[in-house]
Protein backbone atom coordinates (compact mmCIF):
# COMPACT_ATOMS: atom_id res chain seq x y z
CA UNK A 1 0.00 0.00 0.00
CA UNK A 2 1.44 3.34 -1.00
CA UNK A 3 1.05 6.45 1.07
CA UNK A 4 1.22 10.08 0.09
CA UNK A 5 3.59 12.41 1.87
CA UNK A 6 1.79 14.05 4.77
CA UNK A 7 2.01 17.77 5.29
CA UNK A 8 4.56 18.24 8.06
CA UNK A 9 4.19 20.72 10.86
CA UNK A 10 6.38 23.80 11.20
CA UNK A 11 8.78 23.66 14.09
CA UNK A 12 7.21 22.43 17.31
CA UNK A 13 8.42 25.46 19.26
CA UNK A 14 6.09 27.89 17.53
CA UNK A 15 3.06 26.43 19.35
CA UNK A 16 1.77 27.39 22.75
CA UNK A 17 1.71 24.13 24.67
CA UNK A 18 -1.64 22.76 25.72
CA UNK A 19 -2.20 19.69 27.86
CA UNK A 20 -4.12 17.92 25.08
CA UNK A 21 -1.21 18.52 22.68
CA UNK A 22 1.25 17.24 25.27
CA UNK A 23 -0.85 14.11 25.89
CA UNK A 24 -1.15 13.51 22.15
CA UNK A 25 2.63 13.63 21.79
CA UNK A 26 3.15 11.51 24.90
CA UNK A 27 0.63 8.97 23.60
CA UNK A 28 2.75 8.50 20.50
CA UNK A 29 6.00 8.58 22.47
CA UNK A 30 4.77 5.94 24.93
CA UNK A 31 3.51 3.89 21.99
CA UNK A 32 7.00 3.89 20.51
CA UNK A 33 8.50 3.10 23.93
CA UNK A 34 6.09 0.17 24.34
CA UNK A 35 7.08 -0.98 20.85
CA UNK A 36 10.70 -1.25 21.96
CA UNK A 37 9.78 -2.47 25.41
CA UNK A 38 7.98 -5.49 24.00
CA UNK A 39 11.41 -6.71 22.86
CA UNK A 40 12.39 -6.84 26.57
CA UNK A 41 9.41 -9.10 27.26
CA UNK A 42 10.27 -11.30 24.28
CA UNK A 43 13.92 -11.56 25.41
CA UNK A 44 12.84 -12.58 28.92
CA UNK A 45 10.42 -15.22 27.61
CA UNK A 46 12.92 -16.60 25.10
CA UNK A 47 15.56 -16.84 27.85
CA UNK A 48 13.08 -18.71 30.03
CA UNK A 49 12.33 -21.07 27.15
CA UNK A 50 16.02 -21.72 26.44
CA UNK A 51 17.22 -22.60 29.92
CA UNK A 52 18.14 -21.59 33.44
CA UNK A 53 21.51 -20.06 32.51
CA UNK A 54 19.99 -17.70 29.96
CA UNK A 55 17.19 -16.79 32.37
CA UNK A 56 19.68 -16.10 35.17
CA UNK A 57 21.58 -13.68 32.91
CA UNK A 58 18.40 -11.85 31.89
CA UNK A 59 17.18 -11.73 35.49
CA UNK A 60 20.55 -10.26 36.51
CA UNK A 61 20.32 -7.49 33.90
CA UNK A 62 16.62 -6.75 34.53
CA UNK A 63 17.21 -6.86 38.28
CA UNK A 64 20.07 -4.33 38.19
CA UNK A 65 19.33 -0.72 39.13
CA UNK A 66 19.37 0.30 35.49
CA UNK A 67 17.14 -2.60 34.51
CA UNK A 68 14.68 -1.70 37.24
CA UNK A 69 14.72 1.93 36.09
CA UNK A 70 13.90 0.88 32.54
CA UNK A 71 11.16 -1.49 33.74
CA UNK A 72 9.67 1.26 35.90
CA UNK A 73 9.59 3.54 32.86
CA UNK A 74 8.14 0.74 30.75
CA UNK A 75 5.40 0.20 33.35
CA UNK A 76 4.45 3.88 33.26
CA UNK A 77 4.64 3.92 29.48
CA UNK A 78 2.28 0.93 29.19
CA UNK A 79 -0.16 2.32 31.74
CA UNK A 80 -0.12 5.79 30.20
CA UNK A 81 -0.69 4.44 26.71
CA UNK A 82 -3.59 2.37 28.03
CA UNK A 83 -5.13 5.43 29.74
CA UNK A 84 -4.63 7.43 26.54
CA UNK A 85 -6.30 4.61 24.62
CA UNK A 86 -9.27 4.66 26.99
CA UNK A 87 -9.52 8.42 26.37
CA UNK A 88 -9.72 7.68 22.64
CA UNK A 89 -12.53 5.17 23.29
CA UNK A 90 -14.42 7.94 25.10
CA UNK A 91 -13.87 10.30 22.17
CA UNK A 92 -15.11 7.62 19.76
CA UNK A 93 -18.57 8.26 21.22
CA UNK A 94 -18.13 11.95 20.29
CA UNK A 95 -18.29 13.11 23.89
CA UNK A 96 -15.84 14.98 26.17
CA UNK A 97 -14.47 16.97 23.25
CA UNK A 98 -15.39 20.47 24.39
CA UNK A 99 -12.84 22.91 25.83
CA UNK A 100 -12.48 22.25 29.53
CA UNK A 101 -13.74 18.67 29.21
CA UNK A 102 -10.91 17.50 27.00
CA UNK A 103 -8.34 19.29 29.16
CA UNK A 104 -9.74 17.71 32.32
CA UNK A 105 -9.61 14.29 30.68
CA UNK A 106 -6.02 14.90 29.52
CA UNK A 107 -4.93 15.80 33.06
CA UNK A 108 -6.88 12.80 34.37
CA UNK A 109 -4.94 10.55 31.95
CA UNK A 110 -1.64 11.78 33.33
CA UNK A 111 -2.80 11.61 36.94
CA UNK A 112 -4.21 8.12 36.52
CA UNK A 113 -1.11 6.77 34.78
CA UNK A 114 1.24 8.11 37.45
CA UNK A 115 -1.03 6.91 40.28
CA UNK A 116 -1.52 3.42 38.82
CA UNK A 117 2.21 3.02 38.10
CA UNK A 118 3.19 4.07 41.62
CA UNK A 119 0.49 1.80 43.04
CA UNK A 120 1.78 -1.20 41.05
CA UNK A 121 5.40 -0.63 42.07
CA UNK A 122 4.54 0.15 45.69
CA UNK A 123 2.35 -2.91 46.19
CA UNK A 124 4.23 -5.45 44.07
CA UNK A 125 7.87 -4.29 44.25
CA UNK A 126 8.72 -1.89 47.04
CA UNK A 127 6.51 -3.41 49.75
CA UNK A 128 6.62 -7.00 48.49
CA UNK B 1 10.82 13.04 0.91
CA UNK B 2 7.75 14.63 -0.69
CA UNK B 3 6.89 13.23 -4.08
CA UNK B 4 3.69 15.05 -4.99
CA UNK B 5 2.48 18.47 -3.92
CA UNK B 6 -0.74 18.21 -1.94
CA UNK B 7 -3.18 21.05 -2.35
CA UNK B 8 -6.43 21.70 -0.51
CA UNK B 9 -8.26 20.80 -3.72
CA UNK B 10 -6.63 17.35 -3.77
CA UNK B 11 -7.79 16.62 -0.24
CA UNK B 12 -11.28 18.10 -0.70
CA UNK B 13 -12.02 16.32 -3.99
CA UNK B 14 -13.42 12.81 -3.35
CA UNK B 15 -12.44 11.80 -6.88
CA UNK B 16 -8.74 11.96 -5.99
CA UNK B 17 -9.34 9.16 -3.44
CA UNK B 18 -6.99 10.86 -1.04
CA UNK B 19 -6.24 8.01 1.32
CA UNK B 20 -7.48 4.45 1.05
CA UNK B 21 -11.06 4.16 2.35
CA UNK B 22 -11.06 0.39 2.88
CA UNK B 23 -7.57 0.06 4.29
CA UNK B 24 -7.99 3.11 6.54
CA UNK B 25 -11.26 1.85 7.99
CA UNK B 26 -9.74 -1.57 8.57
CA UNK B 27 -6.73 0.10 10.18
CA UNK B 28 -9.01 2.07 12.53
CA UNK B 29 -11.16 -0.92 13.52
CA UNK B 30 -8.10 -3.16 13.97
CA UNK B 31 -6.41 -0.62 16.19
CA UNK B 32 -9.50 -0.15 18.41
CA UNK B 33 -10.15 -3.88 18.65
CA UNK B 34 -6.56 -4.86 19.44
CA UNK B 35 -6.28 -1.87 21.78
CA UNK B 36 -9.28 -3.07 23.79
CA UNK B 37 -7.85 -6.59 23.91
CA UNK B 38 -4.52 -5.13 25.07
CA UNK B 39 -6.21 -4.11 28.35
CA UNK B 40 -6.65 -7.84 29.03
CA UNK B 41 -3.03 -8.37 27.92
CA UNK B 42 -1.75 -5.80 30.42
CA UNK B 43 -3.72 -7.39 33.27
CA UNK B 44 -2.37 -10.85 32.43
CA UNK B 45 1.13 -9.39 31.92
CA UNK B 46 0.96 -7.77 35.36
CA UNK B 47 -0.13 -11.08 36.90
CA UNK B 48 2.63 -13.02 35.13
CA UNK B 49 5.42 -10.51 35.82
CA UNK B 50 4.47 -10.07 39.49
CA UNK B 51 4.52 -13.84 39.95
CA UNK B 52 7.66 -14.54 37.90
CA UNK B 53 9.97 -11.49 37.99
CA UNK B 54 13.43 -12.68 39.00
CA UNK B 55 12.20 -16.25 39.50
CA UNK B 56 13.86 -19.43 38.31
CA UNK B 57 12.92 -21.47 35.25
CA UNK B 58 10.99 -24.04 37.27
CA UNK B 59 8.69 -21.28 38.56
CA UNK B 60 8.24 -19.90 35.03
CA UNK B 61 7.36 -23.36 33.70
CA UNK B 62 5.11 -23.91 36.72
CA UNK B 63 2.98 -20.86 35.86
CA UNK B 64 3.25 -20.41 32.07
CA UNK B 65 3.26 -24.18 31.60
CA UNK B 66 -0.44 -24.21 32.54
CA UNK B 67 -2.22 -24.17 29.20
CA UNK B 68 -4.94 -21.85 30.54
CA UNK B 69 -2.24 -19.24 31.34
CA UNK B 70 0.26 -19.93 28.55
CA UNK B 71 -2.13 -20.16 25.59
CA UNK B 72 -3.99 -16.88 26.30
CA UNK B 73 -0.68 -15.17 27.10
CA UNK B 74 0.84 -16.28 23.77
CA UNK B 75 -2.29 -15.21 21.86
CA UNK B 76 -2.33 -11.80 23.58
CA UNK B 77 1.36 -11.21 22.75
CA UNK B 78 0.58 -11.87 19.07
CA UNK B 79 -2.40 -9.48 19.21
CA UNK B 80 -0.23 -6.83 20.87
CA UNK B 81 2.23 -7.22 17.99
CA UNK B 82 -0.57 -6.44 15.51
CA UNK B 83 -1.36 -3.28 17.51
CA UNK B 84 2.35 -2.38 17.50
CA UNK B 85 2.64 -2.73 13.73
CA UNK B 86 -0.54 -0.77 13.11
CA UNK B 87 0.47 1.99 15.51
CA UNK B 88 3.97 2.30 14.09
CA UNK B 89 2.42 2.53 10.62
CA UNK B 90 0.63 5.71 11.74
CA UNK B 91 3.92 7.23 12.82
CA UNK B 92 5.79 6.20 9.67
CA UNK B 93 3.02 7.54 7.43
CA UNK B 94 3.33 10.92 9.12
CA UNK B 95 7.01 11.40 8.40
CA UNK B 96 7.96 9.19 5.47
CA UNK B 97 6.68 8.54 1.97
CA UNK B 98 7.65 6.57 -1.10
CA UNK B 99 10.51 4.10 -0.94
CA UNK B 100 11.70 5.26 2.48
CA UNK B 101 8.22 4.56 3.85
CA UNK B 102 8.17 1.09 2.27
CA UNK B 103 11.60 0.27 3.70
CA UNK B 104 10.62 1.50 7.18
CA UNK B 105 7.34 -0.41 6.95
CA UNK B 106 9.23 -3.58 6.01
CA UNK B 107 11.48 -3.22 9.05
CA UNK B 108 8.39 -2.50 11.16
CA UNK B 109 6.72 -5.70 9.97
CA UNK B 110 9.86 -7.74 10.59
CA UNK B 111 10.27 -6.38 14.12
CA UNK B 112 6.64 -7.02 15.06
CA UNK B 113 6.79 -10.47 13.49
CA UNK B 114 9.95 -11.22 15.50
CA UNK B 115 8.33 -10.08 18.76
CA UNK B 116 5.22 -12.14 18.04
CA UNK B 117 7.03 -15.30 16.92
CA UNK B 118 9.75 -15.19 19.59
CA UNK B 119 7.50 -14.02 22.45
CA UNK B 120 4.50 -16.22 21.73
CA UNK B 121 6.75 -19.03 20.48
CA UNK B 122 8.76 -19.05 23.72
CA UNK B 123 5.56 -19.25 25.77
CA UNK B 124 4.15 -22.03 23.60
CA UNK B 125 7.45 -23.91 23.86
CA UNK B 126 7.10 -23.72 27.66
CA UNK B 127 3.48 -24.84 27.48
CA UNK B 128 4.02 -27.87 25.25
CA UNK B 129 7.59 -28.93 25.96
CA UNK B 130 8.32 -27.40 29.38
Amino acid sequence: MSVRARPTSPHLQIYRWTVTMAMSIIHRATGIANYGGMALLAIWLVAAAIGQDALTSVNYIYGSWFGQLVLFGFTWSLVHHMCGGLRHFVWDFAVMMEPGQRDKMAWATLGASVAITLLIWTVFVWMA
Amino acid sequence: MRETVITTETIADPKTHYGDARASTRHFITQRLTGAINIAFLLLLLFVVVRLAGQDRTDVVGLLGNWFVGIPFAALIAIAAIHMRNGMRDTLEDYLAGSMYRLAMLLNTLFCLAVALLGAGAVLKIVFWG
